[in-house]
């Protein structure tokens, strides 16, 4: 047992660290420390500048022209990126379909997506959820019919997905359809990737409850696919797509971007005057001990990764604990900034906005990061549905 | 970074395990607590295995073993439920007579390692709670010696104990950090008041009024915050051992009770109630482990990690301990059940050498602008 990371772990640390200072645009940095909006055009210039590097497709091995880290090494780039406030990468392309790609894809498809996938020029979109298909994702009903054309074999598709999360700025969407509906609902499912360019696509907008665009409706009206767009065999889609769920395991606990933002729930909460309240700031210490707690947990998960010697099943429970504290964290933001949360200017979430406050402007996206976060125990499996997964793990039936 | 175990430390799990199987079931933990809570013949079954001179340097007759093999050897005594004194006489006093002079540590190392002699930290006064630096009781020079005015309360094995560790102060007032020394009393010396405990263990009263004592260090405060981190990390370890059983034992009672026609397995409101269970379990086992790597760390670090630690630990004691008892229902509020003891001594154990809130007030304290593992 050694809690230390070794010389050469701490070195690749030093290295990515000076990369990211030298590389990370300030102005990003600035809109992701003070949680300001950020436009397609920043998320894709970060993308680009670590897809230059090699870098977008960090957890990709080396086969696939990535860098080919350990799971201690690809926590290490993703700490760093995180604290020295990068934009979060869109996991779409290169964490979610590109892992799907490479174990399942053709050679074929492999030479044609991964490049635009690592580069960061292409943007993926995902399309799982549907309107009657939440936490139940297996019921999902987006039909997609084979038919034989003069042009080759196509799927024709139809129906709906939805909560496509920047789905607006999509170019392409990898999408799980119904393609049989003999059986268990699972064994009637494909993996489709589709050109959101396709004559019969239709992207709605869904405002959240904080005022803004993050996520779309999808509709497919006699979408027409190329059959070489479907991956692996045809009713296997929901085998792929749990690969690709057990593919985020440790970072969908986020423990990088919770350090970040404790930090600067302890800078407002000192600027407002809170942090010498003994009442408030136990709250920060209780959430603290959460974060280093889930640290912890992540540690070991890697640890387990890289050593083989021993399994650990707590993926759901770092979905559940991960997601509690983003919304702790954000609460307490909120809170730390009191009666100051409840103005709400839109044009504010801009960076380089000028208002008229008495008030620090940096005030004004805390309530609204509250909001947002409410969706953090909702999607990827509810807390609840987590709470079955663990359960049967724990209890075995 | 490594989590993973060595070989040697794996054996060393395994030789207490076997013995906890063998040596240690339920009925004679239960006759035992029963008849007042003694446990000097169990002790002395751990000395056998060299268990009490686990952390005592090799020097001296120990086994001069770290904090990551007191944490195994915890974690099974827990598992156990075995409530001999080990964190205090065998981790905490070497701890504290780490600061004493040589020739100290040669007349009493010895005999702690091999188990003969039961020495135990007097800790804890009337009003003190957790504050270390709150020490009434006072010490005076006399010749070659000092004598000791004062009295401890709840001293874990006090009339099993040969003899005891015991702050006392030289100079200042009650709660001054300065002027605390450390001394060790032996029992024939002192006046002993013993009782049993709700966790099925032994404690009691030592009246100190003119008692001869020796000087262990006149460094007392970092002496005693030394050792309170060394057992607080334990006590997080056996904690991680109980509940791991506790929980081991719920999940068996889940899938076998049935009521309305179904196991409790069956239904989805004590499913989520043990996946928090579950939670809290894992949660606790990463900051034992936290608190045991932390302690080689220098002072305010140490201090601040096993504080963290035992806050975790306070939460995962209690919501463990008390879920674990409703999930069970009414067979879990009995005496004769083994659950009901594990959850006594989970709900002890949150109460000794601080309890969740006074390390809370231990990391808000020590908070700094950074945080997490390596901060």
């Amino acid at each position: 047992m050694d809690l230390n990371f070794t010389p050469e772990e701490l070195a690749f640390r030093t290295e990515i660290r000076q990369w990211v200072a030298e590389n990370l645009p300030a102005d990003l940095a600035h809109k992701v420390r003070h949680a300001l909006r950020l436009s397609r055009d920043d998320m894709q210039r970060w993308a680009r500048i670590l897809g230059k590097k090699g870098w977008l497709g960090w957890g990709w091995p080396k086969e696939f022209g990535g860098p080919g880290w350990n799971a201690i090494q690809k926590h290490l780039f993703e700490e760093e990126c995180a604290l020295a406030c990068a934009p979060r990468v869109v996991p779409f392309g290169p964490v979610m379909v590109a892992p799907v790609i490479m174990a399942f894809g053709n050679a074929e498809q492999q030479q044609r997506f991964l490049p635009g996938i690592a580069s960061g020029d292409v943007w993926w979109s995902q399309g799982y959820s549907e309107p009657g298909s939440g936490s139940d994702l297996a019921s999902l009903k987006c039909k997609a019919e084979r038919k034989t054309t003069g042009r080759g074999d196509i799927y024709v598709v139809n129906g709906q997905k939805t909560w496509t999360t920047l789905g607006q700025f999509g170019e392409w969407i990898f999408c799980l359809v119904r393609t049989s509906s003999e059986g268990k609902p699972q064994t009637g499912i494909s993996f489709l990737l589709i050109d959101m360019k396709t004559p019969g696509i239709t992207v709605r907008p869904i405002i959240l409850m904080d005022g803004e665009h993050e996520v779309n409706e999808v509709w497919f009206d006699n979408v027409e696919v190329p059959a070489e767009n479907l991956i692996g065999e045809e009713n296997k889609g929901w085998t792929y797509a749990k690969h690709l769920l057990a593919h985020e395991r440790t970072n969908i606990a986020d423990v990088n971007r919770a350090k970040r933002e404790l930090e600067r729930l302890k800078r407002i909460a000192k600027a407002e005057g809170v942090y010498d309240d003994l009442r408030f700031r136990d709250q920060i210490a209780l959430l603290e001990v959460d974060i280093v707690a889930l640290e912890m947990m992540v540690l070991r998960v890697l640890s387990a990764e890289k050593s083989g010697k021993q399994s650990l099943d707590v993926a759901g429970l770092l979905k559940i604990r991960g997601s509690e504290i983003q919304q702790r964290y954000s609460e307490l933001m909120m809170l730390a900034a009191g009666p100051l949360a409840r103005p709400y200017i839109f044009e504010a979430m801009e960076a380089g906005w000028q208002g008229d406050l008495a008030f620090p402007a940096p005030l004004l996206p805390l309530a609204g990061t509250f909001f947002n976060m409410r969706k953090t125990t909702i999607y990827g499996g509810s807390n609840e549905v987590q709470r079955n997964i663990v359960a049967q793990t724990v209890l075995g039936s | 970074m490594d989590f993973d175990f060595t070989d040697d430390q794996e054996s060393l799990r395994d030789a207490v395990r076997r013995w906890v199987d063998k040596g240690f079931p339920f009925d004679r933990r239960h006759a035992l607590a029963k008849a007042g809570g003694r446990t000097r013949a169990v002790y002395g079954e751990l000395a056998e295995l060299g268990l009490a001179g686990l952390a005592v340097p090799e020097a001296h007759g120990g086994l001069g073993q770290g904090p990551v093999e007191a944490m195994v050897v915890c974690e099974e005594l827990g598992r156990g439920l075995v409530n001999a004194p080990y964190a205090h006489a065998a981790l905490m006093s070497p701890a504290l007579l780490s600061a004493a002079p040589e020739a100290l540590q040669a007349e009493w190392l010895p005999g702690i390692a091999s188990g003969e002699t039961l020495v135990v930290p007097a800790l804890q006064e009337r009003a003190a709670r957790y504050q270390l630096s709150h020490v009434a009781t006072s010490a005076r020079a006399q010749g070659e010696g000092w004598l000791l005015d004062g009295a401890k309360c709840a001293v874990p094995g006090a009339d099993e104990a040969d003899a005891f560790l015991v702050p006392a102060r030289v100079s200042g007032g009650p709660r001054d950090a300065e002027g605390l020394s450390l001394f060790l009393v032996r029992a024939g010396d002192a006046r002993i008041a013993a009782y049993a405990t709700q966790d099925g263990g032994r404690a009691g009263d030592l009246w100190l009024a003119g008692t001869r004592a020796q000087r262990v260090t006149d460094d007392g405060l970092a002496a005693l915050e030394l050792a309170v981190d060394v057992g607080l990390a334990a006590h997080c370890a056996e904690a991680v051992g109980l509940m791991d059983q506790l929980v081991a034992i719920t999940v068996d009672y889940m899938n076998t009770r049935k009521q309305f026609g179904s196991t409790l397995a069956g239904f989805q409101a004590l499913r989520h109630r043990i996946a928090d269970v579950k939670m809290q379990l894992e949660l606790g086992r990463s900051m034992s482990y936290f608190a045991s790597l932390k302690l080689a760390e220098p002072a305010p670090q140490r201090r601040r990690a096993v504080a963290q630690a035992r806050v975790q630990l306070g939460q995962s004691m209690r919501t463990v301990g008390q879920q674990c008892i409703q999930l069970h229902g009414g067979i879990g509020c009995t005496d004769e059940y083994i659950a009901s003891h594990y959850f006594k001594r989970l709900t002890m154990l949150e109460m000794t050498l601080g309890d969740t809130l006074h390390h809370l007030g231990e990391v808000s304290a020590r908070m700094q602008d950074t945080a997490g593992v390596f901060a």
